[in-house]
């Protein structure tokens, strides 16, 4: 018969190997076991962060205040001119990827008529030439000068403050902030409101 | 330490005008107009890539510098901000402006395709004129706006435009039929169609008779207040009510008057609309 | 031991399937609401089974075996009954399939029984519910319905001229040009709106009429917005509406808000988007012996006929009604499909309900007919 004292010993030895073992055989399942939920919520975190401060930045790259007050002979409805705001935004937004990325897509939504036209045009010539500009830090201060009788058109002048470089492959030839004065036809689409002319003049 | 800085000072002015002796430099023009040459003058020596950044335009070449860089007409097509940039050791750029030219067409819009006769400020309509490249020209001109019917002139009115936009608005006119409508600047001319329709129905009256199979009711010829005939199609809802129940027809006015033929055999009393108008009221005997 | 419980249970259970399928009930014992999920059984021996096999053969279209269901002194063919079954001409009912039905005796004798049955399609449109009151015989020791003969339209040959106007759209074949492809949409007004709580949820309704000279095609959409100008819902009027409007139509329009209710609305944002369409004025359809009635089951109905005065078919007639109290305000909208085609210079009957709670109120009503026609453009 074995003495207790040594059964117990052996018991708590072996207990001891095996524990040794499960932690030698699963180090990285018990690292992971005890670490997971800490570490996955931090790095779902940290992901989210980066993307809400990646589209914060897209978002705030481009400003644009409009004031209404001068337009007429319509008044510009509180609806109207949300919708405006929100899709001149998205209109300089978009040209911005267009010019950057040399693509025609953006260019589909925001745009039409002879904006549409030269903006496509502009991006062909950049594609045969390998040039390509960038807009940053866009702060667009927009005055609705006409809005027509019946809603159907809306001329805006813009003056538009922005970081502009012009790059030749991935060459900066030209980097400079510009204040540029642009006049600004809007009308409105099936969902939103399109630019359909966009033209830079020396002053207003 | 005087004398270091005598000797950097020197070898710092030296390498300037070492600099400027050698630096491009270009020289564009103060104004131009879309669709016109141009050119861009440029110092120095030596070779260049030259740059032309605008709307609608992405050029590079390489060019000699001291020569003047031609750009050609399709290169200014659209008006707008150009950048010309020069770089040889280093990038140099300049801005200049590209305007629209003369008047080459007129887009208008007018509003609405169809207006109710006599309607205070229905009819508006906007004109912009454009170059023959489509840029906006915003130099102010003159568009004469002309409203016509039947060889009658309604409206004319000379507008100048503002910030390249010229715009009317007036009252429809009292007869209904098709108008025509003009904007015109120098020999340029837009033209668009409007019709002018009859307003809500006036005076609305009926008429009923019992006949084998029930009551034939109908309008006298339905007019608006002006005089004009209701188009045909325009529903009037005719609506008997008796002892059996209520009946309601929706008929189309045919040649300015609509019928409807109604089932009841009873006593019955006959009210007729049209739209949010309501016409008389009639009561017919039952059959005997 | 530890199988005796198992072993109980299966046997109860197999006894009471076997009592389930073969006991039958005495006949004038009522045996109380069934719905559809019964069984087939060999030979109806009680009303209740009779109606059982009739519809479950028809939910399964085995019309030889759901047509032997049928007394031979209903004096109908069975092409004829398969036709009331199935629908004709193009109408819901030919485009429809029993889903279910719930059956309940209303009296029986030894020899005859009378049977209400509700029976649920499945349409096109949604679920549609129908109510028939089905006599059945004892012939021998078996039960079979008396089936209604179907009165089928007799509609005599005739060339019908079509004079009435209609409407055709043209898009243009112009370039972009700005402002030269100007056509207005039709201009529509709201002429009436009252929101409501009902017991399903937030109501809005009213009507909306075709202020212009050319058809239009309608909807209605409102949107419920808190008292900090942020909406909570938006919905649209779906088919509670009578899309096509031809030049100074009015249609009641009905916009449902399911488990919503007033008491955070502040206000209420109505949008009526019109587009051109082509339409024509043809046929006019006459909505005859409007009359309210209270039905056998306690519902305050709006019953009518629907006349086609004209010489084409509506396949899928549609009823929309309006309710008006006496100061003339919108207090109901209800609708309802007719599952016959409405065939030239024919009538089909149409009831659509009023809510219980609002039948007192009810001083008026105006009907109007939406239709489709499948060959119609």
């Amino acid at each position: 018969m074995i003495p207790a004292k040594m059964i117990s010993a052996n018991t708590i030895s072996a207990k001891t190997i095996s524990a040794k073992l499960i932690a030698a055989k699963m180090p990285s399942e018990i690292t992971r076991s005890k670490f997971a939920p800490r570490f996955y919520l931090f790095v779902a975190g940290i992901l989210f962060f980066a993307s809400a401060i990646n589209s914060f930045a897209a978002d705030a790259s481009v400003q644009v205040q409009l004031e209404v007050k001068k337009a007429g002979p319509r008044a510009v409805e509180d609806l109207t001119q949300r919708g405006i705001l929100r899709d001149y935004r998205l209109a300089w937004t978009s040209m911005a990827q267009a010019f950057e990325f040399n693509t025609f897509d953006p260019l589909e939504g925001p745009f039409s008529g002879e904006a549409k036209r030269w903006l496509r045009q502009t991006v062909t010539s950049q594609q045969q030439s390998g040039l390509s500009r960038r807009y940053t830090n866009q702060n667009h201060h927009v005055d609705a000068v006409f809005y027509s009788p019946e809603g159907d058109v809306i001329e805006l002048h813009d003056t538009a403050q922005y970081h502009l470089q012009i790059l030749d492959g991935s060459k900066s030839i030209d980097d400079q902030d510009v204040t540029v004065r642009y006049v600004v036809l809007m009308t409105p689409g099936a969902d939103r409101w399109t630019i359909r002319q966009l033209q830079a003049v020396p002053q207003f | 330490m005087l004398r270091r800085f005598k000797i950097f000072a020197l070898i710092y002015f030296a390498a300037t005008w070492a600099g400027l002796c050698s630096a491009q430099d270009l020289r564009v023009p103060g104004s131009a107009s879309a669709g016109a040459e141009t050119t861009v003058s440029t110092t120095g020596s030596g070779k260049a890539t030259f740059y032309l950044v605008g709307p609608g335009a992405s050029r590079k070449s390489d060019v000699t510098l001291g020569e003047d860089i031609h750009l050609s007409a399709q290169d200014m097509q659209t008006a707008g901000r150009y950048l010309a940039i020069l770089c040889a050791d280093t990038c140099h750029s300049s801005a200049f402006y590209v305007s629209a030219g003369k008047p080459a067409s007129l887009s208008f819009i007018v509003h609405p395709s169809r207006v109710p006769v006599a309607l205070n400020d229905a009819v508006s309509g906007v004109a912009f004129p454009f170059d023959q490249y489509r840029n906006l020209v915003l130099t102010p001109v003159n568009v004469n706006f002309q409203l016509t019917a039947k060889d009658t002139s309604l409206f004319s009115r000379a507008v100048r435009t503002q910030n390249g936009i010229a715009w009317f608005r007036t009252t429809s006119g009292k007869s209904a039929g098709p108008v025509r409508i003009t904007a015109s600047l120098d020999d340029l001319t837009a033209q668009r169609a409007l019709q002018q329709v009859a307003s809500d129905p006036c005076n609305l009256r009926i008429t009923g008779q019992r006949t084998k199979i029930g009551i034939l009711v109908q309008t006298e010829p339905v007019h608006d207040c002006a005089g004009n005939v209701l188009p045909d199609g325009t529903i009037v809802t005719f609506t008997a009510t008796g002892q059996d129940g209520k009946d309601t027809v929706d008929a189309p006015i045919k040649q300015g008057i609509a019928r409807a033929q109604m089932d009841s055999a009873g006593a019955t009393t006959i009210s007729a609309a049209s739209g949010v108008v309501m016409g008389n009221e009639i009561r017919v005997g039952a059959q005997p | 031991m530890k199988y005796a419980v198992p072993i109980i249970l299966v046997a109860v259970t197999v006894g009471l399937m076997v009592l389930g399928l073969f006991v039958t009930t005495q006949a004038g014992v009522p045996v109380g609401v069934t719905k559809g999920s019964a069984l087939h059984t060999a030979k109806a021996t009680t009303p209740q089974q009779a109606i059982d096999n009739l519809l479950l053969d028809v939910q399964r279209r085995n019309w030889d075996r759901a047509f032997a269901a049928v007394s031979s002194s209903s004096g109908i063919t069975e092409q004829a009954f398969i036709q009331d079954w199935t629908g004709s001409d193009g109408s819901l009912r030919s485009f429809s399939s029993l889903e279910g039905y719930e059956s309940r005796p209303l009296h029986a004798t030894n020899d005859e029984a009378q049977m209400r049955v509700h029976l649920n399609f499945s349409t096109p449109v949604g679920p549609l519910e129908d109510v028939r009151d089905i006599h059945f015989i004892r012939e021998g020791d078996v039960w079979k319905a008396v089936w209604p003969k179907v009165q089928v339209a007799s509609v005599p040959a005739e060339v019908i001229p079509v004079t009435f106007l209609r409407w055709d759209l043209v898009t243009g074949s112009a370039g972009d040009e700005w402002g030269a492809r100007n056509i207005d949409a039709p201009h529509v007004r709201i002429i009436s709106m009252n929101a409501v709580d009902s017991g399903s949820g937030a109501v809005v309704m009213g009507e909306v009429t075709n202020e212009d000279t050319v058809p239009a095609f309608v909807t209605v959409n409102a949107t419920l917005v808190d008292g900090n100008g942020n909406p909570i819902d938006e919905e649209s009027s779906f088919d509670k509406i009578s899309h096509i409007l031809l030049p100074k139509q009015v249609s009641p329009y009905r916009i449902d808000f399911p488990n919503l209710h007033l008491k955070n609305v502040k206000s209420v944002r109505m949008d009526e988007k019109a587009t051109l369409v082509p339409a024509s004025a043809d046929p006019v359809i006459g909505v005859m012996n409007q009359r309210i009635e209270t039905d056998p089951q306690g519902k305050s109905v709006l019953h009518g006929d629907l006349l086609n005065q004209g010489g084409q078919t509506v396949n899928i007639p549609h009823v929309i009604a309006s309710f008006y109290d006496s100061n003339g305000k919108v207090v109901w909208v209800s609708d309802g499909y007719v599952d016959r085609a409405l065939l030239p210079k024919s009538s089909q009957p149409f009831a659509v309900e009023i809510p219980k709670n609002l039948s007192s109120e009810v001083h008026s009503f105006h009907v109007v007919v939406n239709q489709y026609s499948l060959n119609k453009s």
